[in-house]
């Protein structure tokens, strides 16, 4: 049986005062979490990811880096392109030294949220659905994050870079990060948003990324999760895209021993969004993917193609939901899930589904889960490959896919070079 | 929109009548004291009678299941008449002259083809009639070669030991809510047993019939085929117009043995409740099938049209190496009909493949889901799936779902899926109109086409009366 929060670990972090600021949502976020017991299998929402592994653990809020992460430790998750737009957290808190927003247009403000009022109204009310377990710790207790605003029919030329650093030191119980994210993108503007978190050692992050992209409004979001690979990493994002609006995201999953992304898209009408995603796992990793795209109006457009690639004993989960709305006519939704498995141990369940109450659509899933082309591999050692290097470089193909497009060049490279070493193809030379 | 998919009118249910015939019933309600009755009725032994009473202890434990995406008001299981049996003139009809003429009228009616009807159509029919089997065609014919195929209560008086052998080996009493129930409950059903290396020389076919009022169907049907055998089993399933709910909980248990092949095709068509959702029968069966021995293989085939509501996932066990588990359904709902039905291909031996092509086709209100689960083993080397789904929708109010569930644990085994929903195209029916024909065959015939994949499957005459039933069904829908 599982307990309750207030005698599982959890409780730990709901024993904190609670911090200033945006008192109704936080009352109900915790009058939610009160006698609300960690999830277990038994639930269909959780059914693939088991969360035992948290019971046996406690967990408090984590304290300021000391000492404080100097400049040359920030460096190296630094992109030239982004040097003065840039806001840096260590373990959730703001790090003004390693941040810097200067070269961004004026009107466009990107500042920590603890600076923030709470004339900042849209916090809290973006995306629908319940929330789970973790984005209300987030709700009740979060106390430092990012704004970013952007004002009608600017088109932000630079690439903007948040940064989440979690060097939290362990003294038994579980240090926890709950960082908060508000993105508004107001009419005809346009951004390019780089979302990363990296981390060392045990610890537990609830990110919670609320946007909103108005008429006409287009936001690019790569999201990099390098966690720690003793981490857990819970995230959630919603995103409400306005009339015409456009939103495209690609969640690219690396590190965490266990994670889960949750994201949740409400599409108005004409809107588009792309929701990518690439998880690479290997070890004893769990990375979960639990989407939601909800098509409320019509004419709207969605792209969906997201891939794992398992190693180890690793086991990757994707749950994603296509919802067209009665009425939504004229909706043209495609979802794709590709899946590798690697070795023996390895696993994957994945449930793409499709939920259509109006009649005028165009909608399509498909799930494929295999093991690399007999037929490529030939193919690479008739050219001479060896037969392990022609499946590390078909592996790579088949990640790296989805990292062509990403417009920061020297993300871009970094990560190509990261699919390099995890598909052993590096050996093959700089194909990056 | 479209004018052409406004008009949706009430398509009367053909097959409503009520036989008056003076029944031999239980007081409704369930305890341990009507199992006890039950039993006694039927004369069972000692074991059919522990092995109901451990399922119904067992059913107390559980609730009943809500992750299927219908909504409907919970059945109360107390108000539910477990034992219904024809009064019967004499223990057991010697001819057909002797079966009460009410009851002959209604299978006329039904088109059952039963007698000299039967022997045209080259169907043996065991008709099950309120949870008794009232009479049974072809038996002798297929006794020469072995067959068994008997009513369920005859198999336990005649055939124990293979009854006790193969019940609940594939679903066992604990299963699920419902089967739990059946397993407490169940009446009769039909019991076939095809021995080793015998190719049954027809299709054999039964009709299964809901007429008391408060009654539930708790049938159970028992299907084995040893070494080399092979069997097709055809079911169809009407039921009469009532305003209640009423309840079908069946089990159907198939297992398959070294290089056997089992394929069971049914037409469902109970009654689906009025155009308002008034009424209809609760429609949730488990079947199952179990290919058991090496190279074995189960095919399922289903033609969904009836039920109020339908919770429904005919599956198989892929044991044996080499074995094939197939299924293909066509679902269609109308109304405030709601489906939620699929398959489950569990992959445990090496080499095993699996298929499942469903096709959907929601109108009027109606909800419309395919759930389905794959799920490769670890020790299954080289499994096998193609699964395609497709939908499609008729009108603005009705709703069509996805929900493949995949889970593989095994790297070698290739997994496809694949569904798409579409709908009928205007260009589609101009094109027909153009070269005159009318609005409602065009739609027939495009339908048709969409579930041609499934109908190919089907036998015969069964693929001739689903042809039949789904335009029946959608008349008035479009046009």
């Amino acid at each position: 049986m599982t307990p309750a929060v207030d005698a599982s670990p959890l409780s730990g972090l709901l024993t904190v005062p609670r911090p200033e600021g945006w008192e109704a949502l936080r009352t109900a976020a915790e009058a939610r979490l009160t006698g609300q017991e960690l999830p277990d299998t038994s639930l269909e929402d959780w059914k693939y990811l088991d969360l035992a592994a948290l019971r046996d653990l406690a967990f408090r809020p984590a304290v300021a880096a000391l000492p404080a992460l100097a400049s040359a430790d920030v460096q190296p998750y630094v992109h030239p392109e982004m040097m003065a737009s840039r806001q840096v957290f260590v373990n959730g808190f703001h790090a003004p030294h390693a941040s810097c927003a200067t070269g961004l247009p004026p009107g466009v403000r990107f500042f920590p949220i603890s600076a923030a009022s709470e004339a900042c109204r849209l916090l809290g009310t973006l995306g629908e659905g319940a929330p789970d377990l973790f984005e209300d710790l987030n709700t009740a207790r979060f106390t430092e994050g990012a704004v970013l605003l952007v004002p009608q029919n600017v088109r932000v030329e630079v690439p903007l870079h948040l940064l989440f650093l979690n060097r939290p030191a362990g003294d038994g119980a579980l240090p926890t990060v709950l960082p908060r994210v508000l993105v508004a993108l107001d009419r005809g503007a346009e951004l390019e948003l780089v979302e990363e978190h990296h981390g060392e050692g045990a610890y537990l992050s609830c990110p919670v990324v609320e946007i909103r992209v108005a008429e006409g409004a287009i936001l690019r979001h790569e999201r990099i999760q390098r966690e720690s690979p003793e981490a857990f990493h819970f995230g959630a994002l919603k995103a409400e895209v306005a009339r015409g609006g456009q939103y495209h995201s690609r969640t690219l999953s690396f590190g965490g021993r266990l994670s889960r992304q949750r994201p949740r898209v409400r599409l108005a009408e004409g809107a588009e969004a792309t929701l990518d995603g690439l998880a690479l796992l290997g070890g004893q990793q769990v990375a979960d993917t639990h989407s939601f795209l909800h098509h409320a109006e019509p004419h709207g457009t969605s792209r969906q193609l997201h891939k794992c690639v398992v190693d180890g004993q690793a086991r990757a989960v994707f749950d994603g939901q296509i919802r067209v709305a009665p009425g939504a006519q004229v909706t043209d939704a495609q979802q794709q899930s590709r899946n590798l498995l690697l070795s023996e141990k390895a696993r994957v369940d994945t449930k793409p589904q499709l939920e259509i109450y109006a009649d005028d659509v165009k909608c399509s899933h498909g799930a494929a889960v295999g093991q690399l082309d007999p037929d490529e591999l030939f193919y690479l050692q008739s050219r001479g490959l060896d037969p392990e290097d022609a499946r590390n470089l078909l592996t790579y193909g088949f990640a790296a896919d989805l990292l062509a497009r990403i417009p920061v060049a020297s993300l871009r490279r970094s990560l190509r070079h990261l699919v390099l070493a995890r598909t052993q193809a590096a050996s093959l030379g700089d194909l990056a | 929109m479209n004018s052409t998919f406004t008009g949706v009118t009430s398509q009367e249910y053909k097959y409503g009548f009520v036989t008056d015939i003076e029944a031999d019933s239980v007081a409704p309600g369930l305890s341990e004291d009507v199992i006890r009755f039950i039993s006694a009725k039927k004369g069972e032994p000692d074991w059919l009678l522990d092995f109901r009473l451990k399922a119904y202890r067992h059913w107390l434990t559980m609730t009943e299941p809500d992750w299927a995406k219908v909504a409907y008001p919970k059945p109360d299981f107390q108000k539910i008449v477990y034992y219904s049996a024809p009064k019967a003139k004499a223990p057991k009809y010697a001819s057909m002259d002797e079966v009460d003429p009410e009851l002959k009228r209604t299978f006329e009616k039904l088109g059952v083809p039963l007698n000299e009807q039967a022997a045209l159509a080259g169907v043996a029919v065991d008709v099950v009639f309120d949870s008794v089997s009232v009479t049974t065609t072809y038996k002798e014919k297929l006794k020469a070669v072995g067959i068994i195929f008997c009513s369920f209560s005859e198999a336990v008086r005649e055939h124990p030991d293979l009854v006790k052998k193969y019940l609940g080996s594939v679903v066992p009493y604990s299963d699920n809510f419902y089967a739990a129930l059946n397993s407490a409950v169940f009446t009769d059903g039909s019991f076939v047993f095809i021995p080793k290396g015998v190719a049954c020389p027809m299709d054999l076919s039964t009709y299964f019939r809901i007429n008391n009022k408060e009654s539930g169907q708790f049938e159970r049907t028992l299907i084995v085929a040893e070494e080399g055998a092979s069997v097709s089993y055809l079911e169809g399933c009407t039921a009469p117009q009532f305003d209640t709910n009423q309840l079908h909980a069946a089990v159907v248990e198939l297992v398959a043995l070294d290089q056997a092949s089992i394929k069971y095709s049914t037409v469902q068509n109970w009654y689906a409740g009025d155009k308002d959702g008034v009424g209809g029968i609760f429609n949730f069966v488990t079947k199952r099938g179990l290919c058991k021995g090496r190279a074995s293989h189960i095919s399922w085939t289903q033609v969904e049209t009836g039920s109020a509501i339908t919770w429904k996932y005919p599956s198989c066990i892929l044991l044996g190496d080499d074995s094939i588990g197939e299924f293909y359904s066509v679902a269609l709902t109308n109304h405030k009909q709601q489906a939620d039905t699929g398959t489950k291909m569990v992959h445990i031996g090496r080499n095993t493949k699996s298929t499942i092509i469903s096709k959907g086709i929601s109108a009027g209100d109606s909800s419309n889901s395919y759930r389905g689960l794959v799920k490769v083993q670890p020790k299954a080397e080289g499994a096998r799936n193609f699964s395609q789904c497709d939908s499609m929708l008729i009108g603005q109010t009705c709703s069509a779902s996805t929900f493949p569930y995949i889970e593989v644990q095994n790297r070698s085994a290739r997994v496809e899926h694949e569904a798409t929903t579409s709908k009928i195209g205007e260009e589609q029916l101009l094109y027909f109109q153009q070269r005159g024909i009318p609005a409602e065959e065009a739609i027939s015939m495009i339908i048709n086409g969409f579930c041609k994949d499934v109908f190919r499957e089907l036998p015969m005459e069964f693929a001739v009366e689903a042809t039949k039933l789904l335009s029946l069904k959608l008349e008035g829908s479009v046009g």
